[in-house]
């Protein structure tokens, strides 16, 4: 088993997660990171483990809500709670590229 | 012509009719002001939990069973990592795993053939926030985040533009009847994205994928498709390499434009909901929500045929659900069911598009609705009295004897009465008898008119003319 993540791999995931790493921090964490990864993978060792049961641990229905109309906020509360809004819009600094969502 | 062949696919996604988003209590609505639909779970508020709408896995259901697929009865959601503003928890909740609906399919016709585009798979989410770019800022609506989707994926099946445009007409028929979707692409509930390889021969591998996004009209789709096949033919042609890229339509230039190349497989790194359980529909949960399919535009263009409308006006009621409906409600009785589709598509249906009108705001019940039919069908009522009376018709809630007395509308239909005036005026224009029997049509015209001038114009026309051809053999 390797000790530590690949340059590569470790750049991979900080640009995922939209983080600047110096040298000394990229070094560090492909060490911690793979000792987290590993750690993780433990769970695995577990008797009787089984990967659904990582979903919900039990078998029963999920509960669904009625479609009814419930509370919903105040307009002016949720643009006042933004750092900058327009209008009724809440402002964040243009997006260059598009959405990965639906 | 192209030396390729195009292989297309198409993912739709369409919005919900649900009172409520999916994932909370937050009215799910179109066109209200910006942010006023919105909760802690919308806005993505750290500690929030969602809860699964009961409504839209019965629509999921209902959409799985319209478009033929499979159900899933054991699924669970997963989470969709990426960063951006339009989702401010940072996943999106979608369906990676599970679908709740696979391997469907939906018939069209191609040039007078049957052709099953297969369905791969139809899944739910979580529609993101909508984002307006505007100068160096991005403006947020927190409206849309959280309305409910159903994604539909084709297997890459299709083969041509026109295919693409008879999947999507026909998706939108069948999911509008279905009450699953309002469909309206020009307001985004319902989006579809084409993507398009070329290979040379059918035994060749598919060729590399090129997705079109932001296309807000059927036609736009075709256009999309068309112009990316001429790209990709020019490309191939000058033995260039296609890049895998995602391109969005352009309507103003009318071409596509690149929006972003692939550079390596998105990492999304989806991993199972952990805040919601498994969902497990029951056999009683798929039964009931089956029951409440309305009659699908098919299987009423086929029975409007058995009862003798023209394929053309079955067509044309199935394009309009209103009157569709209203129509669904005569199917059992005894009326000429091809006349009564005349009336609803030509005078009743211009009255309606002119004052903007549903037929259910108008006065003319079913009951009032066969009498009409049958006053045109044994020809008291004609065509040209019809026009007059059409308004009181649909406005007013007298008998149709009391408009028709308001009106002056007093036709003669007492075919032994017509048969006195039309005697009398075959004997009055002898001349004219003889032209007729030597050939000359248009003496018939003469006596019809003479006939009516007699009677005032309140003979049935038609009736008028059996008899009097009967008159002249």
């Amino acid at each position: 088993m390797k000790d530590k993540l690949s340059r590569e791999e470790l750049l991979h995931v900080a640009e995922l997660a939209r983080i600047e790493l110096t040298e000394e921090e990229i070094e560090k964490y492909q060490i911690h990171i793979k000792k987290l990864l590993d750690d993780v993978e433990k769970i695995k060792d577990v008797e009787g483990y089984d990967e659904e049961q990582l979903i919900a641990p039990w078998s029963e229905n999920t509960h669904l809500r009625e479609d009814k109309i419930g509370e919903m906020y105040d307009p002016k509360e949720v643009i006042n709670r933004a750092p900058k809004h327009s209008g009724n819009y809440i402002e964040v600094p243009v997006v260059v590229g598009e959405s990965e969502g639906a | 012509m192209s030396n390729y062949i195009p292989t297309i696919g198409v993912e739709v996604h369409l919005e919900l009719k649900t009172k409520t988003k999916i994932f909370s209590p937050s009215e799910n609505g179109y066109g209200k002001m910006a942010n006023s639909l919105t909760n802690e779970i919308d806005l993505g508020y750290p500690g929030t939990l969602p809860t699964l709408n009961e409504e839209v896995i019965n629509i999921g259901i209902k959409a799985a069973t319209i478009l033929n697929c499979k159900i899933r009865k054991v699924m669970h959601f997963d989470r969709k990592n990426y960063f951006y503003p339009d989702n401010p928890k940072n996943y999106q909740i979608t369906q990676d795993r599970t679908p709740i609906g696979y391997d469907g399919y939906v018939e069209i016709e191609v040039n007078g053939e049957k052709k099953k585009i297969e369905i791969k798979e139809m899944h739910i989410e979580e529609d993101t926030c909508k984002s307006a770019h505007r100068g160096n800022k991005t403006l947020l609506d927190f409206n849309r985040a959280g309305v409910p989707l159903l994604e539909i994926v084709t297997k890459p099946c299709i083969s041509s533009s026109e295919e693409a445009k008879l999947y999507l007409e026909k998706l939108r028929e069948l999911l509008t009847y279905g009450d699953i979707s309002d469909c309206k692409i020009e307001e985004g509930s319902m989006r579809a994205e084409p993507n398009v390889s070329l290979r040379k021969k059918e035994e060749d591998p598919f060729g590399t994928k090129v997705e079109i996004k932001n296309i807000g009209s059927i036609s736009n789709v075709v256009a999309g498709i068309e112009k990316e096949i001429e790209r990709q033919t020019k490309l191939y042609d000058q033995g260039q390499e296609i890049v895998p890229q995602t391109r969005r339509y352009d309507d103003k230039i009318q071409n596509t434009v690149l929006m972003r190349v692939k550079e390596t497989g998105n990492d999304y790194r989806y991993f199972p909901e952990p805040d919601i359980p498994f969902v497990v529909l029951t056999d009683e949960m798929i039964e009931e929500a089956v029951k409440e399919i309305p009659m699908l535009p098919d299987e009423r263009r086929r029975i409007y045929q058995e009862l003798g409308v023209s394929k053309l006006n079955a067509n044309k009621l199935v394009q309009n659900r209103p009157l569709s409906d209203y129509f669904n409600e005569l199917l059992g009785e005894k009326i000429n069911h091809q006349t009564a589709s005349n009336l609803l598509l030509g005078d009743i249906s211009a009255y309606l598009n002119r004052n903007e009108k549903d037929i259910k705001e108008t006065t003319l019940t079913k009951e009032r609705f066969i009498e009409l039919v049958n006053l045109i069908d044994n020809n008291t009522l004609t065509s040209k009295n019809l026009k007059e009376i059409i308004i009181p018709l649909l406005e007013e809630e007298k008998t149709i004897q009391e408009i028709m007395k308001d009106n002056n509308i007093e036709n003669i239909t007492d075919d032994t009465e017509i048969r006195k005036i039309i005697r009398k005026v075959i004997e009055e224009n002898k001349d004219s008898v003889e032209d007729y029997k030597n050939g000359h049509e248009r003496a018939i015209k003469f006596l019809m008119g003479q006939i009516m001038k007699e009677t005032k114009g309140k003979a049935n026309p038609k009736m008028t003319m059996d008899i009097l051809q009967e008159e002249l053999k």
